[in-house]
């Protein structure tokens, strides 16, 4: 919602075209541009290959030093943090944040960093193609993602389909680290639909809850999208409420088996993301979800041909008898 | 940190040019941002002028929004211009400091240190924004808007650190004396912006410029009618105000 807008007061910088040869200024490094991964909140998200390796990265131009180097500071304090545990788990490190340096052209200094390739799609197309009980197992993942971001401190605040990366198998990543901030501040970036704020629901401090309250109406968009919608615009911003919201999730039939999960997390009753992660694991696993649905009628075609079959017999048995 | 926001419509069309008052708020420490709400149509060149000219002259950020996007745009305007403002003042830090470099001079390794700082300070920052809401006849329609996004300005301020405060404000006043309107005093209190604006005569003229200078004497003296007395004060008061009339 505000991401756009932000261009404007920072200059922004243009798309470079593949084949650009990208070559820091600090460290020298240089990174062949293949393509463009997508525009974010503040800035453009590129895949390059270093000059002379195989592999690929995602590397991000920022259009603002102090928006992007403030994104940095927390990808930097994620990583020290990971590493460590890591560490005492006993577990091979993979780095996030590979690189951080500046470009500069044309007498301009454009910041920039080098991450890992997340190879996916963002969760809404993953679950328009795959279908929807895939939320269940995706869900679960992205949960344990926030929550490995609490427990280092952190809360993601803009947390939307569009900056979720799920992989051909169903792996989930985190995207655009520019909204993150340190539990107990304001929450810097946020898309009104998700909103806690928006939805009367509660403050837009930084507490686990509020991302929670995100997922849950991120939940809601991905399995009952038009209702969200609707409800959305057709009340008063005052009258907007969380009462709305538990409506949908009440009637909605797709939306029954979290329900229990969903009016928690609307109302702001966990504890914290563990309590919610362990929740929505044990609501996945209830028969409502390990039920797939096999027919169990027998078509009509197949009891048709069986009556068929069963009369035909009768007139040979008689005739055997008869004859 | 002191912010003025004006919302507004189209041009003014009485008393002090609105672009002198602005660097007169800027010259008392106190940045000036502006929306121009369009519903319908556009607000026109010279009024999308005047709008860029006040923002540049008050040191803040303008931005011609529909109601739709005027609560986000608000928020983001108001957060901007803290990072901004705050920004301004490291960077004078660092020139000092290390002689002629700016954050984008130095090396990432220690840009890394003085964002943190600034991101500090942007959360941690005692901040006051007064708002302006134009109430002219063609904004009438668009008020119920403005209401809404400054409840969900407030909601934006009370989850900072530091302690935030609004002001609302409105303009023509009932007569001719009368700059500016308070609706609202320094509140953190968000139920205390409801129903701002339905007592509202509303009327056609728009002296942006005089209540501009009303709500910089609000700034200094905590009151709007302070002013009368201070003007009568005349060594102090010919500088600082001139009553230019259109």
């Amino acid at each position: 919602m505000r991401e756009k807008e932000n261009a404007v007061i920072t200059s922004s910088n243009p798309n470079y075209p593949t084949g650009t040869v990208i070559t820091g200024k600090w460290r020298n490094s240089r990174f062949v541009i293949q393509g463009v991964l997508g525009s974010g909140a503040n800035g453009t998200v590129y895949l390059v290959q270093k000059a002379g390796y195989r592999e690929r990265y995602a590397l991000k131009m920022g259009n603002d030093t102090l928006e992007l180097q403030s994104e940095i500071n927390v990808l930097t304090s994620l990583q020290i943090q990971q590493k460590q545990k890591d560490k005492q788990e006993g577990i091979a490190h993979r780095p996030y944040l590979l690189e951080v340096d500046d470009y500069s052209e044309r007498q301009r200094e454009i910041p920039f960093y080098v991450m890992r390739y997340v190879e996916g799609s963002p969760l809404h197309w993953f679950i328009r193609k795959r279908g929807q009980e895939w939320i269940g197992i995706v869900g679960l993942r992205l949960l344990e993602k926030l929550r490995d971001l609490h427990q280092l401190g952190f809360v993601f605040g803009d947390l939307k389909p569009e900056n979720v990366m799920v992989s051909e198998y169903g792996e989930v990543e985190l995207i655009d680290y520019g909204g993150v901030s340190s539990i107990g501040r304001s929450v810097k970036q946020f898309t009104e639909w998700y909103d806690r704020g928006y939805w009367n629901a509660g403050s837009r401090g930084s507490d686990e809850g509020y991302d929670l309250f995100a997922f849950a109406v991120l939940c809601i968009h991905l399995l009952h999208g038009e209702a969200l919608r609707s409800a959305a615009a057709h009340h008063l911003p005052q009258t907007r409420s969380v009462a709305d919201l538990l409506t949908l999730v009440q009637r909605s039939h797709k939306l029954k088996p979290y329900a229990g999960w969903l009016t928690k997390a609307i109302r702001g009753e966990f504890e914290g993301s563990d309590q919610a992660w362990n929740l929505w694991k044990q609501q996945i696993n209830k028969p409502v979800f390990s039920k797939s649905k096999p027919s169990d009628k027998t078509p009509r075609w197949l009891r048709y041909a069986f009556t068929f079959s069963f009369l035909l017999l009768c007139v040979v048995v008689c005739l055997a008898v008869w004859l | 940190m002191k912010q003025i926001l004006l919302i507004t419509d189209g041009c003014s069309n009485m008393g002090v040019s609105p672009v002198l008052a602005a660097t007169h708020a800027l010259e008392d420490g106190i940045t000036v941002n502006v929306v121009g709400v369009v519903d319908y149509g556009t607000i026109g060149e010279i009024g999308s002028i005047e709008i860029a000219d006040i923002a540049k002259a008050g040191g803040g950020i303008s931005r011609i929004v529909g109601t739709q996007k005027l609560a986000q745009t608000m928020q983001m305007m108001t957060r901007k211009t803290v990072v901004q403002t705050i920004q301004q003042a490291v960077n004078k830090e660092l020139k000092h400091i290390l002689g002629g470099s700016t954050l984008e001079d130095l090396p990432p390794n220690r840009r890394s240190q003085v964002v943190e700082v600034v991101d500090e300070l942007t959360e941690t920052t005692p901040l006051q924004v007064a708002l302006i809401i134009d109430a002219s006849a063609s904004m009438k329609p668009k008020l119920f808007a403005v209401e809404e996004a400054i409840r969900d300005l407030m909601l934006s301020l009370q989850a900072r650190e530091g302690f935030s405060e609004l002001a609302v404000f409105h303009y023509p006043g009932r007569h001719s004396g009368e700059d500016a309107i308070m609706n609202v005093n320094w509140t953190s209190d968000l139920g205390k912006l409801k129903s701002l604006f339905n007592r509202i005569n509303m009327k056609g003229a728009t002296p942006t410029g005089p209540a501009i200078m009303k709500v910089i004497d609000f700034f200094r003296y905590g009151t709007l009618d302070e002013h009368q007395a201070w003007r009568g004060n005349s060594d102090e008061g010919e500088g600082k105000r001139g009553d230019y009339v259109v």
